[in-house]
């Protein structure tokens, strides 16, 4: 019941967060009009601000939050390791990768679809990497970190050699998408990221029982009747597709798939059962608060997201174990 | 009944066991003695299930365990490791909790019943007052205690254990093995575990396996086993047998020089 509350306490944050974050910009919309455009109509000024631009920026920033968080905790709890997180796994290098390509060779110029797919490919590459090292020897936790490392330095060697050779105006755009950016993405792709990222965030919070097995260690979880190298495999598939379609839409947003999860684990323990749904619902609370301060802050600049999750969260993390110093469990 | 037929198993093209036959029969407390590295561990892993023999099959009551599906197998025999690396800690309950999984599955939550029968086991070793702690709080032998836990709320025939008291002191020890006693006694529960404290091995065991070069060099009671020609031979040491005064068991006495 205690658990049901704090639930139902973080739906309600995320909900406040949602209209602070759809209320502020630039242009002043009062909350009544914003509710309005929402689910009646109104003028066409109010609807493009509300309803076109903000909206799906903030869909985004809820969904790849959940995303990343849910992902976090699936690598960290399936690698046994308290510092995996979606991109130990070199996925993050790998979109990075292709997503330079993208832009070095003007490639992104010449369709919205270019920038999202070359960053889906890349990160598929390396996820297809990691994959196969790692079907021969039984998705052993140990080995899947190190090839995902292996693969991370070999995609940022890439990614520096293609910068190394492109033009500077190319560099930038390169460099705000690489630091993780909202504003990239396209309309057209958020529908097909968004209810893809759900379905599979929601499967991953059913599988909390599952995950807690494996972390038992291989013998432990195969005794206890689960064909523990098949379900890492998936797993391990179903987080990475979720991190590299994230990916793709909004460049590399590191931290939230570290750290959330551990936050989360300081409020309701590490059954993951249960820490799955709220690290999901933290994480999109998370990244909205970061996203609506990347653009307000300095606005009409938009800081990167990347460099603000880091920042808030990298602090708010070191409070967290400095307060509670005496149960520090990683 | 456990039955052992012929079975071979390598690692990388090393012979680890070789041709090994065996029989457990139903409520037996079977001890897996033998020298460092010469396959104690191995051969319980492959009854589990958890290695595959290169050659030779083994059979729980008549079925072949490499053909029964893992869920099956989980409720019939049940794994206590060594230990278990806690990266994450979890409160004792809910890592008591987790030994249901093969009842409760993937997506189902834990019944009234799985909460009663964790209950009655945290009661019978132990450990209902350290139901709210995490596990990384809590000491050895409390640690071992917990695992214990969650091997028995799976609720098997058979329980294996791989070396599960030896880091702890000699009370702690005593403590498991005679929930173990009590487990083959009372609950007729067949208990299989790999053990390097002869002493140990002759006080609770019914019977003894000793491994040696690849193979099974006795197998029989704990009095036939524990004799000083074959323990000699195998650990490289002079012994003397002698007979707890107390539970008349045979005991290994050393001779260091």
């Amino acid at each position: 019941m205690k658990l049901l509350f704090k639930f139902i306490l973080l739906l309600i944050v995320l909900v406040i967060i949602f209209i602070i974050s759809m209320l502020s910009g630039i242009s002043d919309i009062s909350i009544i009009e914003m509710f309005k455009s929402l689910f009646f109509s109104s003028d066409e000024n109010t609807y493009t601000i509300i309803n076109q631009i903000r909206l799906p920026r903030v869909i985004l920033a809820i969904v790849a939050g959940a995303g990343l968080a849910c992902s976090g905790c699936v690598f960290q709890g399936v690698l046994r390791n308290p510092l995996a997180d979606p991109f130990t796994l070199g996925i993050s290098g790998g979109a990075a990768f292709g997503a330079s390509i993208g832009f070095a060779f003007g490639i992104t110029k010449l369709s919205w679809v270019f920038l999202p797919l070359l960053g889906f490919c890349g990160a598929l590459l390396s996820v297809g990497f990691v994959y196969i090292i790692n079907s021969k020897k039984e998705f052993d936790s140990n080995s899947m970190i190190l090839s995902g490392v292996v693969a991370s330095y070999i995609f940022s060697s890439a990614v520096m050699l293609v910068f190394s050779i492109s033009s500077s105006d190319k560099l930038y755009s390169a460099f705000m998408w690489l630091m993780g950016n909202l504003s990239f993405f396209d309309d057209r792709l958020l529908y097909v990221v968004t209810i893809f990222v759900i379905i599979c965030v929601i499967i991953l919070c059913c599988l909390g029982n599952v995950i807690n097995i494996i972390s038992l260690g291989n013998e432990k979880s195969n005794s206890l009747g689960v064909n523990t190298s098949r379900t890492v495999k998936y797993l391990f598939l179903l987080s990475s597709l979720i991190t590299a379609c994230i990916v793709s839409c909004c460049g590399v947003i590191s931290f939230v798939g570290l750290m959330i999860p551990h936050i989360t684990r300081k409020f309701v323990g590490n059954n993951n059962r249960i820490l799955m749904p709220f690290s999901a619902i933290t994480g999109s609370i998370f990244l909205l608060i970061c996203d609506t301060i990347s653009r307000t802050v300095i606005a009409p600049i938009e800081i990167p997201i990347g460099v603000i999750t880091s920042i808030i969260g990298g602090f708010f993390f070191v409070f967290l174990l400095l307060k509670k110093a005496g149960k520090i469990s990683i | 009944m456990i039955d052992i037929k012929n079975i071979s198993l390598s690692y990388d093209k090393i012979i680890v066991l070789e041709d090994i036959s065996l029989k457990f029969e139903e409520k037996s407390f079977i001890g897996i003695i033998g020298k460092n590295g010469v396959g104690k561990s191995t051969l319980l892993k492959s009854i589990l299930g958890l290695l595959k023999p290169t050659k030779g099959n083994i059979f729980i009551d008549d079925e072949d365990i490499y053909k029964t599906s893992k869920n099956v197998l989980a409720k019939k025999i049940s794994f206590m490791p060594q230990t278990i690396q806690f990266d994450f800690s979890f409160s004792v309950k809910d890592f008591v909790m987790f030994g249901r999984y093969p009842y409760i599955n993937m997506f189902k939550l834990p019944t009234k019943q799985d909460f009663q029968i964790v209950d009655d086991i945290m009661d019978f070793t132990q450990i209902k007052q350290l139901k709210n702690k995490n596990i990384n709080e809590l000491s050895g032998g409390e640690k071992q205690k917990v695992l214990l836990a969650q091997t028995l709320v799976q609720q098997t025939d058979i329980i294996c254990l791989d070396e599960a008291t030896s880091h702890l002191d000699i009370g702690n020890q005593a403590t498991i093995f005679k929930l173990l006693k009590m487990l083959n006694e009372k609950y007729n529960k067949t208990i299989i575990t790999t053990i390097h404290d002869l002493n140990l091995a002759g006080e609770f065991c019914s019977d003894i396996v000793l491994l040696d070069n690849k193979k099974v060099l006795n197998f029989g009671s704990t009095e036939k086993v524990l004799n000083y020609k074959d323990i000699e031979k195998v650990y490289n040491i002079t012994i003397l047998i002698h007979t707890n005064p107390v539970s008349k068991k045979p005991v290994v006495i050393p001779i260091y020089n």
